[in-house]
């Protein structure tokens, strides 16, 4: 072959490699990794956590100056539980606080992968949660505005052209800015790679009960179809004099799917039959058992769910203890739903679990009914994390870091979730996170 | 001869006064009668805020104001699901539910349908209907013979331009 034969067939080969493809999903470019498990769960065990009644187990002795020693999340982590002041439980009926049984035979700890001291930067709710999504942390980033670069939902739907009802946002509420965090404002990203978001506990609660319980479903055919087709010719119309609105993209079918499930969720709900944990007294548990109704139905490929209820830290102590304890057992029941009620998913996800931030090593100086002092987050303690996580393929019984060798960064968790999903070179790429490491790189 | 000179000069006067008066004719003044017209977007360029949207869809819908609270609870609602698309259609479609929702019967819809369709563009979208938008929708009314006016109004509701001001 002549060279300059072999230059023109090398040029026109390499072309033709290197040209996007466009797959149906409309993303460029298959993602290359090869996937550990096929659904992912994230718990944003959010609202600001210690390190001392976590993974610390200090319960009361490491807080209130009472030696009482403890493991009060016995779900997810090993070790015995408090057995003097015991106040983190629920209450019976003759005023007794009674700890909630454990509900796995195995804790996740045994199940998988923890790392015991990860360092978290920001500790800020917002800032905290906004980090735990992007995997970078922005110090510009303000409250009331959508994350500045992209969310580990459009890493997963741009580069691996998943449809919108496989990638959910479930939150506790509303509050926070919460419902901001669902896509980024980032120009190569953006609302059409973005997350189905729910706050479950407003669309099915008292508010929900009176404005959305009485929707109409209309006929797909012979209502739906004529309607969508007179919105479609008054946008069309629009599109060419007015601004487009942002849209995550759910298509007709999967639009029809989420009303459909908000109906049976009423109708599930009025029959007594949500998958609720055994004890789901507050905001969170209620949270985690529309969580498991989501993926139950949804099979979602990415699902996040925020919990804040420990937040209560701040001025009632009592209060963060009894969260700290219906979270683990919420995270608990969700582990056990995914397993033995989702066949789908069973033995096929894996669970990433981590606070935003952690609270002070001082307390403030309000005390709750039990004479406890409240705890907030600004000092260095409060940037103190764990980051807890098991599923196919992640070492099992693993505890990486002590308290004082602190391995891991609350950036490490985007970039972890898309190595499990087999996405992780194309967030590398995208050159938008903080750190290309996941926590298996630092195993 | 200097007669004869006198009597052509007259006839001469007489003639341009004749002229003159023929050619002072009044003639035909052609004019543009002034119509007031919306322009083709109403120069809408504002995204109306959750509430604001909320409360001029229940005015339009009910001819009357939403209460504090109901806005403030249907707000929250439409925070809770993320698919605003999908939140709005199932709060339309609650107060469709409702009792007191004032739209025209179907039968009024059918029974001038080129009035129907001007009205729907006035009361939502606080413009006249463009030709090309007419022509569309009564084809469409004609070819969907069980196309209601609850559902005519719902598209409205739940197209674009009705988010703008």
């Amino acid at each position: 072959m002549k060279r300059r034969e072999f230059i023109k067939k090398t040029a026109i080969g390499g072309a033709a490699l290197s040209v996007p493809f466009i797959l149906p999903s409309g993303r460029l470019f298959a993602s290359s990794g090869s996937r550990m498990a096929n659904h992912v769960v994230f718990v944003a065990f959010a609202g600001g956590v210690r390190q001392q009644e976590s993974v610390l187990q200090q319960y009361l002795d490491g807080s209130q100056d009472y030696p009482s020693a403890g493991n009060i999340m016995y779900n997810l982590l090993d070790g015995t539980a408090p057995t003097d002041k015991l106040v983190y439980g629920t209450n019976n009926e003759n005023n007794e606080n009674i700890p909630i049984p454990k509900l796995l035979s195995q804790t996740l700890q045994q199940q998988g992968t923890l790392f015991k001291e990860v360092n978290a930067s920001t500790v800020g709710h917002y800032a905290g949660v906004n980090t735990l999504l992007t995997g970078n942390y922005m110090y510009s980033q303000g409250l009331r505005a959508k994350p500045l670069m992209p969310t580990i939902f459009e890493y997963l739907r741009r580069h691996t052209g998943e449809k919108a009802t496989k990638c959910w946002f479930v939150g506790n509420g509303i509050g926070n800015s919460i419902p901001l965090l669902d896509y980024s404002e980032h120009d190569n990203y953006g609302s059409q790679y973005g997350a189905n978001f729910l706050a479950p506990t407003i669309t099915f609660g008292d508010d929900g009960e009176k404005h959305l319980k009485n929707a109409k479903i209309y006929h797909p055919d012979d209502e739906l179809d004529p309607m969508y087709k007179m919105k479609y010719f008054l946008d069309n119309v629009w599109y060419s004099q007015g601004n487009a609105l942002p849209t995550i993209g759910n298509t007709v079918e999967e639009k029809a799917e989420i009303k459909q499930f908000v109906k049976d969720m009423f109708v599930k709900k009025e029959n007594g039959t949500i998958a609720f944990p055994p004890s789901a007294s507050n905001n969170d548990g209620q949270t985690i058992g529309y969580a498991c109704e989501v993926m139950k139905r949804f099979k979602p490929t990415l699902t996040v769910v925020y919990l804040s209820n420990v937040d209560g830290c701040h001025a009632n102590f009592t209060s963060y203890l009894q969260s700290l304890h219906s979270a683990d057992h919420a995270v608990g029941h969700l582990w056990d739903y995914i397993q033995n009620n989702i066949p789908e998913m069973s033995g096929n996800t894996s669970i990433v679990v981590a606070p935003e931030h952690g609270r002070n090593l001082e307390s403030n100086n309000i005390k709750d009914a039990n004479a406890f002092y409240g705890y907030d987050h600004s000092d260095s303690n409060a940037r103190r994390i764990f980051n807890l996580m098991a599923g196919p393929g992640i070492d099992s019984n693993l505890t990486i870091g002590s308290e004082t060798n602190g391995v891991g960064d609350i950036v490490n968790i985007t970039p972890t979730i898309a190595e499990i999903l087999g996405f992780k070179q194309e967030v590398i790429n995208s050159g938008f996170v903080y750190n290309n490491n996941s926590f298996f790189d630092l195993i | 001869m200097r007669i004869l000179i006198d009597k052509m000069k007259k006839l001469l006067y007489l003639l341009s006064l004749i002229l003159i008066i023929s050619s002072c004719r009044k003639e035909d003044v052609y004019e543009l009668n002034e119509v007031h017209a919306s322009s083709y977007n109403a120069n809408k360029n504002k995204l109306k805020s959750s509430n604001q949207f909320i409360s001029i869809l229940y005015a339009n819908l009910f001819q009357e104001a939403l209460s504090a609270n109901e806005l403030f609870e249907i707000s929250r609602c439409i925070q809770s699901i993320g698919d605003k698309e999908v939140a709005h259609e199932i709060v339309f479609s609650n107060f469709m539910n409702k009792n007191g929702v004032i739209i025209p019967s179907d039968s009024m819809m059918r029974y001038d349908l080129d009035a129907f369709i001007e009205e729907a563009y006035k009361r939502f979208f606080v413009r006249d209907i463009t030709e090309a938008e007419r022509e569309f929708f009564i084809s469409f009314f004609e070819s969907h013979p069980y196309v209601s006016a609850e559902m005519v109004y719902m598209a409205f509701a739940m197209s674009n331009e009705y988010q703008y001001y």
